[in-house]
């Protein structure tokens, strides 16, 4: 009972381990929202945190959503397609028509879902840039990180995007027609053998191992928080107007009540509740206190030990410390596990 | 009839005047927190519920025929509802499953939604594209019979295959439920497995109780951990169910409809009319069997005098009322819990009469309005006495709607 669902397992440990040592593909689709319009600039500046407006065609930029009170309600990537054109990455497209719909006022957009007319796939770790080269028309060397170019893969038109969710210095996203998506596979699958690339299938290292490893945020670490508190504050636009601001702003001036930090827990076979599973996530004490909860908790392959984040009251604990979680012993670390 | 309304508080006295409560209320204003309502109607359906199941046991003697019979309808119930244009749609939709989620997986959030909604509380334990598990604490519906199980699993197979049509192809996951409540055991727990990657020997579809490949990496939580309340209901996830992907109901959003219309009755009854269409059965033998299984069901629960003076202690009954009006009351709190609409024509010492909206009563099943008057009928004889009766009167009552009569009555062949 209790067996590591991760750390026995050769297949997950080996996609996880193809990305930070070769390479590792995956259909990684995403929600998208095209918004277009004189004022898309302006309004996705007005809805995100962090400045949109200034972004160059074809960059993007990761930056959070908020809502009046400062609680993250999305954190998202904005790409500048065109001028008067952007592509907003997410994955709570709906709950985002709805926030526009919102917030839309006299802005001069238009918004539209376009998920069903896109697939993705990551193509990441040392040797992705390899295998994009192997596939595309124009070779990608010069391609700086957070930006997005059109290309050709065969006859098919794709866009490549230099960036990931796995903390690898290469990475990309190609971005295909959905009905081609097949065949971007096929080629995926016909080239990643002669770079030791392989398939990565299994959810739970797309969206935990890997992105936490590299302490990025997965969708239930962020609820009902704000940027303050989670380090998402870097980038934030304070000299522009964005929803959220006036309540962000006096939390800077009072302090964030709350960190995230991250834990490791060098017992194999444990039994931790996080919230990643939904639920509460399992309470952290001090002194008999509750000083916080186990947002996720997952493993990091490259340590070769459980790893995780707490939300916990500020300066409750510090990297270092032991506590006990569920009667498993965990360590404070920092939020990284690279 | 008298249409005589007396000795009972007007519902509507006192709104705005004092601070409103979130309940329900017996004629006599008792009141039964939100909280309480929705456990009640719970386990009142539960009980129903294992009544018709007897009556399923007495019509179809055989344990496998039986679970062959319920898995089935329940899967092909289950992919019928999720086809249904835009239900399949919503579903994604609302449980913010993402569109690289491959294969079928996605569909444990739907049960684990499900689950909190009839007030299931427990964890997920894993969530992954190859393996998925559920542990449940509570389940109102472990009385009901383990048939019930095997078939509630096979309606999450269907809704997790028929959702997984929507995305890319990708590995299928192949629910058992591992351990039962209904079975005795502490929990219920689903464990659901890739067959790719964790091989198993075939199995026919009400086989669906394990054994698992991965049993070693069940999670158990002791009983010191377990909990006893749906997130909602709890103020340690802040009263409000949140999954792993953001999907969140506060308990305005989340008990209701469902509480009210999912039970075990949704699973056997539609299996009744699998089995009267296939000619296994005869609709007039299984309507009698429901008939007598839940007249006597009714009977028992009132048989105990303590039962009967617990009943009206919660009700608020005045001690000089020992008449219909006991037996209106109790039926009320049930309308009101389940939030079926109704109307009181007569609320009297000699008589009690409501017309009930016929669709939200039957919650569109064959024979849900005879089982609850077979019950209701029984109930009467024992929490007032045998002099009085609980029928349909269908004389100039409009059609959508039951009309129900209590009254005193002779039958010389009751």
């Amino acid at each position: 009972m209790y067996k590591n669902i991760y750390k026995y397992d050769d297949m997950k440990r080996s996609e996880h381990m193809a990305v930070r040592t070769t390479a590792g593909w995956y259909l990684w689709t995403h929600e998208l929202m095209e918004v277009k319009g004189a004022d898309a600039a302006a309004f996705l500046d007005y809805v995100c945190a962090n400045p949109i407006a200034n972004l160059a065609v074809g960059r993007e930029r990761y930056t959070t959503m908020l809502d009046e009170s400062a609680e993250i309600i999305d954190d998202v990537v904005v790409f500048r397609m065109a001028e008067e054109l952007f592509w907003v990455s997410t994955l709570f497209v709906n709950a985002m028509k709805g926030w526009f719909d919102t917030h839309k006022g006299s802005y001069q957009i238009e918004y539209e879902n376009i998920t069903p007319k896109w697939h993705m796939f990551a193509v990441q770790g040392p040797r992705s840039r390899d295998i994009i080269n192997a596939l595309v028309a124009e070779p990608v060397d010069d391609q700086r990180f957070f930006s997005i170019r059109d290309n050709r893969i065969g006859e098919l038109p794709v866009k490549i995007n230099r960036a990931g969710f796995t903390g690898e210095k290469l990475g990309y996203e190609i971005y295909v027609a959905a009905d081609q998506a097949d065949a971007i596979e096929q080629a995926l699958n016909e080239v990643s053998p002669k770079f030791d690339a392989r398939q990565v299938t299994e959810f739970q290292v797309m969206a935990w191992t890997l992105p936490t490893e590299a302490g990025f945020y997965y969708m239930r670490d962020l609820r009902h928080t704000n940027p303050l508190e989670v380090g998402l504050d870097r980038g934030i636009g304070w000299d522009k107007d964005f929803i959220g601001k006036d309540a962000l702003l006096k939390i800077r001036e009072k302090g964030p009540a709350r960190e995230m930090v991250g834990f490791t827990v060098e017992e194999a076979d444990i039994h931790i509740n996080g919230k990643h599973l939904g639920g509460p996530g399992e309470a952290v004490c001090v002194d008999g206190e509750e000083v916080g909860r186990v947002s996720k908790i997952v493993y990091g392959y490259v340590k070769d030990t459980n790893i995780g984040y707490i939300l916990a009251k500020k300066g409750s604990l510090k990297v270092g410390d032991h506590v006990s979680i569920h009667g498993h012993e965990a360590v404070i670390t920092e939020k990284s596990f690279l | 009839m008298s249409k005589k309304i007396d000795e009972r508080i007007p519902r509507e006295l006192g709104e705005g005047v004092l601070p409103m409560h979130a309940a329900i209320k017996s004629p006599w204003d008792k009141l039964m927190s939100y909280h309480d309502a929705a456990h009640y109607v719970q386990r009142y359906q539960g009980v129903i519920s294992a009544a018709i199941m007897q009556a399923f046991r007495i019509l179809v003697p055989d344990y496998v025929d039986r679970s062959k019979a319920i898995c089935k309808n329940a899967y092909n119930r289950l992919a019928y509802l999720n086809r249904i244009p835009g239900v399949a749609a919503y579903q994604t939709t609302e449980n913010n499953t993402h569109p690289f989620c491959a294969g079928n997986f996605p569909g444990a959030m739907i049960g684990d939604a499900g689950d909190e909604c009839l007030l299931m509380c427990g964890r997920v334990n894993d969530f992954g594209t190859y393996r998925a598990e559920k542990e449940l604490d509570v389940c109102y519906w472990d009385i009901v019979g383990s048939e019930l199980c095997r078939s509630t699993t096979q309606s999450l197979q269907a809704c997790a295959d028929v959702q997984a049509e929507l995305r890319r192809k990708g590995p299928r996951l192949e629910f058992h439920m591992v351990e039962a409540k209904g079975c005795g055991d502490r929990h219920c727990r689903i464990v659901a497995e890739s067959r790719e990657k964790y091989p198993m020997p075939e199995h026919e579809q009400w086989e669906c109780f394990g054994p698992v490949a991965t049993a070693d990496q069940i999670k158990y939580t002791k009983e010191e951990d377990t909990v006893k309340e749906s997130m909602i209901f709890r103020e340690e996830c802040g009263y409000r169910f949140t999954n792993g992907t953001n999907w969140e109901r506060d308990p305005k959003s989340s008990v209701y409809p469902l509480a009210s219309t999912s039970n075990g009755a949704c699973y056997i009854l539609p299996t009744f009319d699998d089995l009267v269409r296939e000619g296994t059965l005869d609709a007039d033998e299984v309507t009698r069997v429901l008939k007598c299984v839940c007249e006597a069901a009714g009977k028992a629960a009132f048989g105990e005098f303590y039962a009967r003076e617990g009943l009206r202690s919660w009700l608020g009954v005045p001690r000089e009322i020992d008449d219909g009006r006991v037996v209106g009351a109790y039926i009320e709190m049930y309308l009101q819990s389940a939030r079926i609409p109704y109307d009181i024509e007569a609320f009297n010492k000699d008589e009690v009469v409501y017309t009930i909206d016929r669709m939200a009563l039957s919650n569109r099943l064959n024979r849900m309005i005879d089982t609850y008057l077979a019950y209701w009928y029984g109930a009467t004889k024992t929490l007032v006495s045998a002099e009085w009766s609980l029928w349909e009167d269908a004389e100039g009552c409009p059609e959508d709607k039951v009309r129900v009569r209590i009254a005193k009555k002779i039958d010389k062949f009751c």
